[in-house]
């Protein structure tokens, strides 16, 4: 291998996700994920940066409106009756390579950098996405929203995946709303545990 | 519309459910024409697949007519005649890029618990488990079909559907499974179990080059069946005095056979102590998988030789002998079927008259009749082989 080639180790990432600075306190849950996407890095990093996009793709974003060139105003669909909102800043952008925010005010405290890296043997850009959140409750709070299969660290994993889906195939999949027979007490309760009940992002064409 | 619904262990019923509708832009709505119960379905009714939700439409085998197509859908339109292959790809990744249509990465809106389950997910089926992707199955009158653009395919000939459907699963699964048993001309093959898989799978080793197949079963009628319609000769390993290793060895000359094909997978039957071991084991939930096949199949082939497995397995084995599988340099080649990668080709051998694939057809039934036959097939009753439904008939 030559000096070059990107190599994302646990040093690598260690190093990324240390960098991410919230703008006050500390994180207590940083989480990491990484895909190969069969895309240019250039139209990737592009689709990233579309706020209006946002809400097409990231699970349970209703709305990212821009505030200047750098700052923008994040709604967020938490459940059916609460809403959480929040202004980010972008504090690094490199185009076609990387982009790093966090929240500036509101109701998260977070930071964020995603990278694309040019895959090897032509196969596309290798996305690395990288978060820290101080969470009320911690990592014990992580841990349990984790049985229910949406802790904030798997957020991390189906944002980046629905964003490869979005971007590589042009829809996310989803079984959201497709015929079935009863479900009963039994059925019901295994869409719970399974984590069917997120709401699935619409993808390209199923806006809002 | 009327639907085969998954109520349970052993227990599916038809209820009247909402019609499916386009929900994505590559989405194709089918009324279904003729649908079928594979094989593989008998692990849905028996209970050993798991993250089943009562209530899932089942059914992967199925064709029709396109009645619907969504925004993005460019290459079929309304009322074009399609049989739709069970797995679901997306066409433009990695894996669907080099043919490994099975493994796509865009596919399963459950990626998740499969990536739990096995260390990342291939692609979504129809009707079969949640971890599977969920996606409502084909034993319906109508059916949503994801990536229309890449899974079905479109006939151009008056061919009959019985003909023409088990392009959907089946003969592909077969003719991969020969295709993955690495069979050079002069070959002797093995394959273990003579139902739909397992005759597709002896067709195809013969038009792959093998000089001699011998295929194992215990049911009568399908062991006829596949002497009568492909003259091979068969094992009867519920028979007292066989041996099935020692018959194996003598009708290969002594070596064992070039290729062993494991068309049986995971809930596979035995006359040996080790076959009761392991329905305890399972029965306790030890393992979740029944080998008994699989270990066989190490066991006879010869050296250097291509162990193949199209048979399904889902979870941990037991008393696997990998052993005998390094001792003898043994090459294993498995997985769902790269579906779209056989489909064209193998209808073009069914067009030129190569084969047809009707003739393992022992069972037409209305939707109504499904239910049942779901134990006739799995009990093997009245010499059932394979059931093709016609979800219209009244």
């Amino acid at each position: 291998m030559s000096d070059s080639a990107l190599s994302i180790s646990p040093a690598y990432l260690h190093a990324m996700l240390s960098g991410l600075t919230l703008q006050h306190g500390t994180p207590n849950v940083l989480a990491h994920s990484v895909a190969t996407i069969n895309c240019p890095a250039g139209e990737l990093y592009a689709q990233w940066k579309k706020l209006d996009a946002i809400p097409l793709w990231q699970e349970r974003v209703a709305s990212v409106k821009p505030l200047t060139d750098r700052t923008s105003h994040w709604v967020m669909k938490e459940s059916e009756k609460k809403t959480v909102e929040w202004d980010a800043e972008i504090t690094a952008d490199e185009p076609g390579k990387r982009i790093s925010w966090r929240s500036t005010s509101g109701d998260v405290n977070q930071a964020g950098e995603v990278r694309f890296e040019p895959a090897p043997g032509g196969r596309g850009t290798i996305v690395i996405l990288a978060q820290a959140f101080d969470l009320p409750g911690g990592k014990a709070a992580n841990a349990a929203a984790g049985i229910l299969a949406r802790s904030p660290r798997q957020t991390v994993v189906e944002n980046l995946r629905h964003f490869k889906q979005w971007t590589e195939s042009g829809e996310i999949p989803t079984i959201q709303g497709q015929p079935s027979g009863p479900r009963g007490v039994t059925g019901r309760a295994k869409e719970f545990a399974l984590g069917e009940t997120n709401p699935t992002p619409p993808g390209s064409q199923r806006s809002a | 519309m009327k639907a085969v619904c998954w109520m349970g262990k052993e227990n599916m019923e038809v209820h009247t459910v909402a019609d499916p509708k386009i929900m994505n832009p590559h989405d194709a709505i089918i009324k279904i024409a003729r649908s079928a119960i594979c094989g593989s379905d008998l692990h849905l009714y028996d209970g050993y697949i798991p993250t089943m939700e009562s209530g899932d439409i089942v059914g992967h085998e199925f064709m029709g007519i396109v009645e619907e197509t969504g925004s993005a859908v460019t290459n079929l339109k309304r009322g074009d005649r399609v049989v739709v292959p069970f797995t679901i790809s997306c066409g433009n990744c990695f894996f669907c890029k080099r043919q490994f249509f099975s493994a796509c990465d865009n596919s399963n809106p459950n990626a998740h618990i499969m990536e739990e389950a096995y260390g990342s997910s291939g692609s979504a089926l129809y009707g079969y488990s949640h971890m599977m992707g969920g996606y409502a199955g084909g034993q319906a009158q109508y059916a949503r079909v994801p990536f229309a653009n890449v899974g079905p395919l479109k006939i151009e000939n008056d061919l009959p559907d019985e003909k023409l459907l088990f392009l959907s699963d089946i003969f592909p699964t077969g003719y991969m499974a020969a295709e993955n048993a690495n069979i050079q001309p002069g070959d002797t093959v093995a394959v273990w179990g003579c139902g739909p898989v397992g005759l597709f799978t002896i067709a195809s080793a013969y038009m792959l080059g093998a000089a001699r197949v011998i295929a194992i079963d215990r049911v009568p009628e399908r062991l006829r069946l596949a002497e009568k319609q492909f003259g091979v000769t068969t094992l009867d390993y519920s028979e007292d005095d066989m041996n099935v290793l020692s018959a194996l060895r003598d009708f290969s000359g002594g070596n064992g056979p070039d290729s062993c094909i494991d068309a049986v997978g995971l809930e596979a039957h035995a006359n040996t102590v080790a076959g009761i071991y392991d329905k305890v084991k399972q029965a306790l939930m030890l393992q979740t998988d029944r080998p008994t096949v699989l270990r066989q199949a190490i066991q006879a082939v010869r050296k250097a030789g291509t162990v193949s497995i199209p048979g399904v397995y889902g979870g941990v084995l037991d008393k696997v002998n990998f052993g005998a599988a390094f001792g003898k340099g043994i090459t294993m080649k498995m997985g769902q079927t790269h579906m779209q990668k056989y489909m064209r080709p193998l209808l073009h051998r069914v067009e030129q008259g190569e084969i047809d694939p009707s003739f393992l057809i022992t069972h037409r039934v209305r939707i109504d009749e499904v239910p049942g036959m779901y134990k006739t097939f799995r009990d093997k009753q009245d010499e059932c082989v394979k059931v093709v439904i016609d979800p219209w008939a009244a």
